[in-house]
């Protein structure tokens, strides 16, 4: 493997808030990458820090040189990393043409053109080529601004929310669209986005971020299945959580025994994906408190009767699931299930 | 927790850009002059001391006339751009752009024509005591009430313009709100209306009342000593320029108050204005007499504003031959000043907007300059000005370029801020990202600069060009401070022919200026008259 980016211990602090905080994270080239975590977390922070748009306080990031270091600082022109912007930046005085040519000024004219046309093909927006960006709609700005990123040919690009401004419907043609894009330019590409299943759908790596950390790093399979902590399998998704005493590796959860390898004997929290849960025979008994119904499948509240109740979230079938009070027999796949410690 | 404390000797962000820097130093030389003045004030003991009697009665007719005219501005002002943003009239549509035409004209114009058609000797009064006998014309022109009324005519087009911006950014849903909770119109403009434009005309009056404060012309020519006249008298009949100075510093007080007000009216004035339910205001149809009422409202604002004193000038220019050699000299003085300043002033103020696009300090200390009177700006520079006088004796080219130069830094002080609004307003098309966008994408901050922000705010730079240049062009009591020997504007001219009571050549330089300045204040305020909220 050849890594296109690699973080050292980046720091960044915001008066004695630390915004981004000893971040170390590799990104291998030609694969795509999302960095996952809620608004505020640091991850846009991270990707300005990357493209050198802001000087870091501690750490370095390197691509084959380095960029940021303790005492030296590449400005961003001289990086190499492309950059798409959440809301696109489009100049608006310039054609689309021109937009997409405008990083390509070592070029002689006509061959300028000639890439920024071929770009446009490739995000399938060559007839455009002399619109300007006002008479675009939002998905087609996207493509410009992805175009325009990718022309000087980056060994990495760096897509912040790319498709938050986007109507919901227009959203899976434009990401397919950009997937195939970079797919095509082989660029390495961070994507920074707040929609697990967008990162899920998306990324060759995942990359988790709360509060200025990397909470995990890894594939999205990996990543939902086999979450590290709480907060990590959160930010992938919906998950209970049940706090359990490990004892000679094994957890007791009171729906049934979960693997708990590796952990020491004591206080633990086991987490349960919501498709964990099954109604099955010869499972713990339990009461149906709500049932929401969400299209294809339902979100299904349940109280298990157990010494001491406690209340798990199922998600089911919609058509069959079973109605609010109704009693049923609940059995736990463990391997939606992870024990991690407290 | 603190910061690291590792040198980064090649950290450009980290560093104060060249820009930066550069933005720095136009703001310095904007409190440069005003620095200078707080030092002559302190350090200069006057031999031959203004009397503090003379002084306070400075105080006294400056408050009087700026409080007068701040209520005619703010009233005729305001009831203009009502009209004209929410009703349809005869002649609406002209009279949106118009209203603004006036500013074409400096107040000393108004001033010689007003002082020439209503004298004792002047053809109004000559009629009545035909007509009825005896000559009752209830108001002497050269008096505190003429000067307020002048003055009122000459500067409520900045109450309009506010207004009439904050008016039409208003939205129709919060008017028609108010019509549905059972307000009648009336009720609708003094509950709803006027309070959501009260922010933007108080900033209009704030502006009105510093070009008040700054008169020298109109006041100087109708006999009404301002704190503005007590600079000039002291530095010109006294020889004190301690007693400039400290005159200068009440001045300089009441600029700050000014400012502040502006200010305060701007930062409120984006309430309203960026709800996302904007709706455009469909003007309503006046009926019968109230229409034509209005449309004669708005021709009289105009008519007193610039028609009836520039008609009697041209009237009264007619009845003389100019003297040509030293009006071609005079224009073709002021229009290579009014060149040279308005590029050197638009560079400087280009340098702040782009260098130090978020630092509200540096702005303030440019629009400290705005409020600066021209008279306490040239104040300012008389030290650096008299040395070099001294120095160099009063001929040879370079104590003359060296003079042109400070007149040019006294503009420059004096009108950056002005120049800074256009830009800023077009700058705000840049967004962050986009300079970001560039400099990913390989260019460096300069190429920034000429590639992204340059272009897209070239009709900002050429509106500042303008907009500077007119009030070069109409400016006077610097220039008259601060200009070589025998070295005339057209309104150093047009101020000389005056006051020698040479009133149809005093017309000539001061009808030049009007219609010089007429073909940029059309444009431009039809420019404004274009621009919707959010463009």
């Amino acid at each position: 493997m050849t890594t296109a980016l690699t973080l050292d211990g980046v720091r960044k602090l915001y008066g004695a808030k630390a915004a981004v905080d000893s971040v170390s994270l590799t990104l291998e080239a030609g694969k795509i990458t999302c960095l996952l975590g809620p608004s505020g977390c640091g991850k846009s922070t991270l990707l300005r820090l990357i493209a050198g748009l802001e000087p870091l306080d501690g750490g370095t990031v390197a691509t084959d040189r380095t960029l940021s270091g303790p005492t030296f600082h590449a400005p961003p022109e001289q990086r190499d990393i492309g950059f798409v912007f959440q809301d696109y930046a489009l100049f608006p005085h310039m054609s689309v043409e021109d937009n997409v040519a405008f990083g390509l000024k070592r070029l002689s004219p006509a061959e300028r053109q000639k890439r920024a046309l071929l770009q446009l093909q490739r995000v399938h927006l060559a007839d455009r080529a002399k619109a300007f960006p006002q008479a675009l709609s939002g998905g087609e700005q996207q493509r410009i601004a992805l175009a325009r990123a990718l022309a000087r040919e980056p060994a990495l690009v760096l897509l912040d929310e790319p498709f938050s401004g986007l109507d919901a419907h227009l959203k899976a043609g434009v990401r397919d669209a950009t997937l195939e894009a970079l797919r095509q330019a082989g660029t390495a590409a961070l994507i920074v986005t707040h929609d697990a299943e967008e990162a899920l759908m998306m990324a060759d790596h995942l990359a988790l971020m709360d509060q200025g950390k990397i909470l995990q790093t890894g594939t999205p399979q990996d990543c939902y299945w086999h979450p590290v902590s709480l907060a990590a399998a959160r930010l992938l998704g919906p998950a209970n959580s049940i706090p359990v005493m490990v004892k000679d590796g094994i957890a007791e959860t009171g729906l049934g025994k979960l693997d708990a390898e590796g952990l020491a004997d004591g206080p633990a929290i086991a987490i349960l994906r919501p498709e964990a849960l099954r109604i099955g025979l010869g499972g713990v008994n339990a009461v149906v408190t709500s049932n929401r119904f969400a299209g294809a499948e339902s979100w299904i509240g349940l109280r298990i009767e157990s010494a001491n109740h406690f209340d798990l979230h199922a998600r089911m079938p919609t058509l069959g699931s079973p109605p609010i009070g109704s009693p049923l027999s609940v059995i736990l796949d463990p391997s939606a299930c992870i024990v991690t410690p407290a | 927790m603190t910061n690291l404390a590792v040198p980064r000797p090649h950290d450009r962000p980290a560093g104060p850009s060249p820009l930066k820097i550069g933005a720095w130093l136009a703001a310095g030389l904007a409190i440069l002059p005003l620095l200078a003045i707080v030092w002559l004030a302190l350090t200069r003991p006057s031999a031959t001391a203004m009397p503090l009697s003379l002084i306070l009665q400075y105080g006294v007719t400056t408050a009087a006339l700026g409080g007068l005219t701040a209520v005619a501005v703010t009233v005729l002002g305001t009831s203009a751009a009502w009209l004209v943003v929410m009703y349809r009239f005869p002649g609406r549509s002209l009279f949106g752009w118009a209203l603004a035409l006036p500013l074409a004209a400096p107040a000393f114009a108004l001033a010689y024509g007003y002082a020439d058609l209503l004298d004792v000797a002047g053809p109004i009064r000559t009629a009545l005591r035909a007509s009825f006998g005896s000559d009752f014309w209830p108001m002497e022109i050269r008096s505190l009430p003429g000067a307020a009324f002048i003055l009122s005519m000459a500067f409520y087009p900045y109450v309009y313009l506010t207004a009439r911006s904050a008016f039409i950014s208003q939205s129709v849903c919060a008017l028609e709100a108010s019509r549905t909770l059972g307000s009648t119109p009336w009720e609708t403009l003094t509950r709803v209306a006027l309070p959501l434009a009260r922010p933007a005309i108080i900033a209009g009056t704030a502006l009105a009342l510093m070009e008040v404060f700054a008169d020298y012309g109109a006041v100087s020519f109708l006999g009404v000593q301002t704190l503005t006249t007590g600079v000039v008298r002291a530095w010109s009949v006294y020889g004190a320029p301690g007693s400039a100075a400290r005159l200068s510093l009440l001045l300089l007080a009441v600029a700050a108050v000014l400012l502040w007000l502006e200010r305060s009216g701007r930062q409120d004035q984006s309430f309203g204005a960026n709800s996302a339910r904007w709706r455009p205001l469909e003007p309503q149809p006046l009926q019968g007499w109230a229409s034509w009422g209005a449309s004669l409202f708005c021709l009289s604002l105009i008519s007193f504003g610039l028609l009836i004193p520039a008609g009697w000038l041209s009237y009264r220019a007619l009845s003389a031959a100019p003297e040509a050699d030293r009006l071609i000299q005079a224009a073709l003085t002021s229009f290579s000043l009014g060149g040279v300043g308005a590029l050197v002033t638009v560079a400087l103020s280009a340098l702040i907007a782009f260098g130090a696009p978020h630092s509200h300090r540096i702005k303030r200390l440019a629009s400290l300059g705005y409020a600066t009177p021209g008279a306490v700006m040239a104040v300012g520079l008389l030290a650096p000005a008299s040395l070099i006088w001294q120095g160099a004796g009063s001929e040879g080219s370079q104590t003359v370029a060296l003079a042109l130069s400070l007149l040019i830094l006294a503009y420059a002080a004096r009108l950056m801020a002005s120049a800074l609004g256009p830009i800023e307003a077009g700058l705000t098309r840049v967004t962050p990202s986009m300079d970001r966008a560039s400099r990913t994408l390989g260019e460096t901050e300069a190429g920034t600069l000429r590639r992204v922000h340059v272009p897209i705010a070239k009709g900002a730079l050429l509106t500042a060009t303008l907009l500077v240049f007119v009030d070069v062009l109409k400016e006077l009591p610097a220039t008259l401070i601060l200009r070589p020997f025998n070295f005339d504007t057209l309104a150093v001219l047009a101020d000389r022919y005056a006051s020698d009571e040479r009133l149809a050549q005093a017309a000539w330089p001061t009808l030049l200026i009007v219609l010089t300045a007429s073909l940029p204040i059309i444009i431009l305020s039809r420019k404004i008259m274009q621009s919707r909220p959010g463009e």
